[in-house]
């Protein structure tokens, strides 16, 4: 009965504070004729913002509004095709160069995830008994999901082999997604800003998932692509090139050859762009997932993000299974010895 | 790309945070917990090996049990026997010799009756040595003629046989 009643309780709250939240977000405020949302709109930018050292990030990061309304304020509203009045910030995001060295937000997010990772993950394993404690079942139990996934792909000899380096992916990729959608004041809120107009305005978080940096992705998509290429080679020897190169019927006088030629330069091309589609699904999906949390945070603000989290847990999840999955495959395929 | 936030030194801190993390993590947690688990593995299958040893040698040491149940039983049957069969001989032999002992003490009773009868027969033999002495002198005393002479004759040996009889 008590807890029937208090169900029904959130279940109103939940319901008030929708509405109220479609109200006074960006739809309802423009309908039922608010001055202005209740969040104010955000500014979607792809690079990560340096945090340290502090001078990289007041440069980068333009949040300083009573430098822009005097300097170049106007510019600035124009460039981000604000319709807020005058008071409002303008940040502006430059984004690093190709060779600047600083400490960025998404940085600080892949050694969180990766302390943490350490703790749990070291601490299940430590001192490991025939009779599990918790902790040491449940890391266990991960592993095993891992394990079982690679042997199940590649064996259970090869599975043994590639499971430090995939469960190593896997995880980072997992714990990275679902460490921003469980510390969500921590990655939402905590950030450097400035006071604009006497409210303060955050312009730069402190943390931002790392998937959302492109250059984890593409981190993660190299070690994939050194680690496949790496056993296609320990198991074929330099014959492995054969399959890219494949002119042995041409060099033979066969004029069939030919086909073989053109089928290794596309096995060739598909091999490289695998690192641009191993890049690009992560970072598309983990950034999609973050703007849509914020749209959603301005759209209707309070409750409805919470459909969103659930998806974004699940889409984590899917990106990390992915992620290590595709590496198994790829793995089977340069260690198979079948011809081509 | 630049727009997109290509960055090589955060590249470049990606792998080495990825690198250190695989190292840590294969050092530290992958393998002690792998190693458990395949060493669990194996405790689990030795000792489901022990338990069929065990169930093995249950089985075996009950057959043996049964088997030396049954020899003990065999071994029970072959002293009855033997004690039956040594009481049989026994019997036998007894009987054997209480025949013997009884032939023995007919035979010398048969033996003490025809001493007996011999001596008898002298006796009597000595009788008729005397009888026909005196049927001679009684043929001599009175002459008679040839049927009183078988008639005598047969009187004296009628008389003979009353005296064998008698005896």
């Amino acid at each position: 009965m008590t807890t029937k009643r208090i169900l029904l309780l959130l279940g109103i709250v939940s319901a008030v504070l929708l509405i109220v939240g479609f109200v006074v977000g960006a739809v309802g405020s423009r309908m039922f004729g608010l001055e202005r949302p209740f969040v104010s709109q955000p500014g979607i930018h792809l690079p990560p913002d340096p945090v340290f050292p502090a001078s990289v990030r007041e440069s980068v990061v333009g949040y300083r509004v009573a430098d822009k309304k005097t300097d170049d304020h106007g510019e600035k509203a124009a460039d981000h095709g604000s319709s807020e009045g005058k008071e409002s910030a303008e940040e502006e995001h430059h984004g690093l160069g190709l060779m600047q060295f600083a400490v960025t937000n998404t940085m600080l997010s892949a050694w969180l995830t990766s302390i943490i990772m350490l703790v749990f993950f070291i601490g299940g394993a430590r001192n490991p008994k025939v009779i599990p404690s918790r902790l040491q079942a449940l890391v266990e139990m991960l592993f095993e999901l891992v394990l079982n996934f690679a042997s199940s792909i590649l064996g259970p000899e090869m599975g043994r082999r590639a499971f430090p380096v995939v469960a190593t992916i896997f995880f980072f990729v997992l714990f990275n997604a679902w460490l921003a959608i469980f510390l969500i004041p921590i990655y939402q809120a905590v950030g450097y800003g400035a006071h604009v107009g006497g409210e303060f305005k955050l312009a730069t978080h402190l943390v931002r998932p790392a998937g959302t940096d492109l250059n984890f992705p593409l981190a993660l998509a190299l070690v994939s692509f050194v680690f496949v290429e790496y056993w296609g080679f320990r198991a074929h020897g330099f014959g492995y090139l054969k399959k890219f190169f494949a002119f042995g019927d041409i060099l033979r006088g066969r004029p069939s050859g030919l086909i073989n030629v053109f089928v290794g330069i596309l096995e060739l091309v598909s091999e490289l762009v695998r690192i641009v589609s191993f890049t690009f699904r992560l970072f598309g999906n983990m950034t999609a997932g973050e703007i849509l949390v914020v749209m959603i945070t301005f759209l209707v603000p309070f409750i409805a993000t919470q459909f969103v989290f659930g998806l974004e847990l699940l889409v984590g999840l899917i990106q990390s299974v992915i992620f290590a999955g595709l590496t198994l495959v790829f793995l089977s395929v340069a260690v198979s010895h079948e011809e081509h | 790309m630049v727009e997109l936030g290509l960055n090589v030194p955060a590249l470049i801190s990606y792998l080495i945070n990825y690198v250190v993390l695989l190292i840590l993590l294969g050092a530290l947690a992958y393998r002690p917990l792998l190693n458990a688990l395949d060493s669990r593995v194996d405790s689990i299958r030795e000792s489901l090996a022990a338990a069929d040893r065990a169930r093995e040698e249950a089985a075996s040491s009950r057959s043996a049990i049964e088997e030396e149940l049954n020899e003990a039983r065999r071994e029970g049957q072959r002293l009855l026997d033997q004690a039956r069969e040594a009481a049989e001989r026994f019997r036998e032999e007894e009987m054997e010799r209480a025949r013997q002992s009884a032939e023995e003490f007919s035979e010398r009773a048969r033996a003490d009756i025809a001493r007996e009868r011999d001596a008898a027969v002298d006796e009597v033999r000595a009788a008729f040595g005397d009888l026909a002495i005196s049927a001679a002198e009684r043929i001599i005393r009175r002459s008679v003629d040839r049927q009183a002479h078988q008639e005598l004759i047969d009187q004296v040996l009628a008389e003979g046989e009353q005296a064998l009889r008698r005896n």
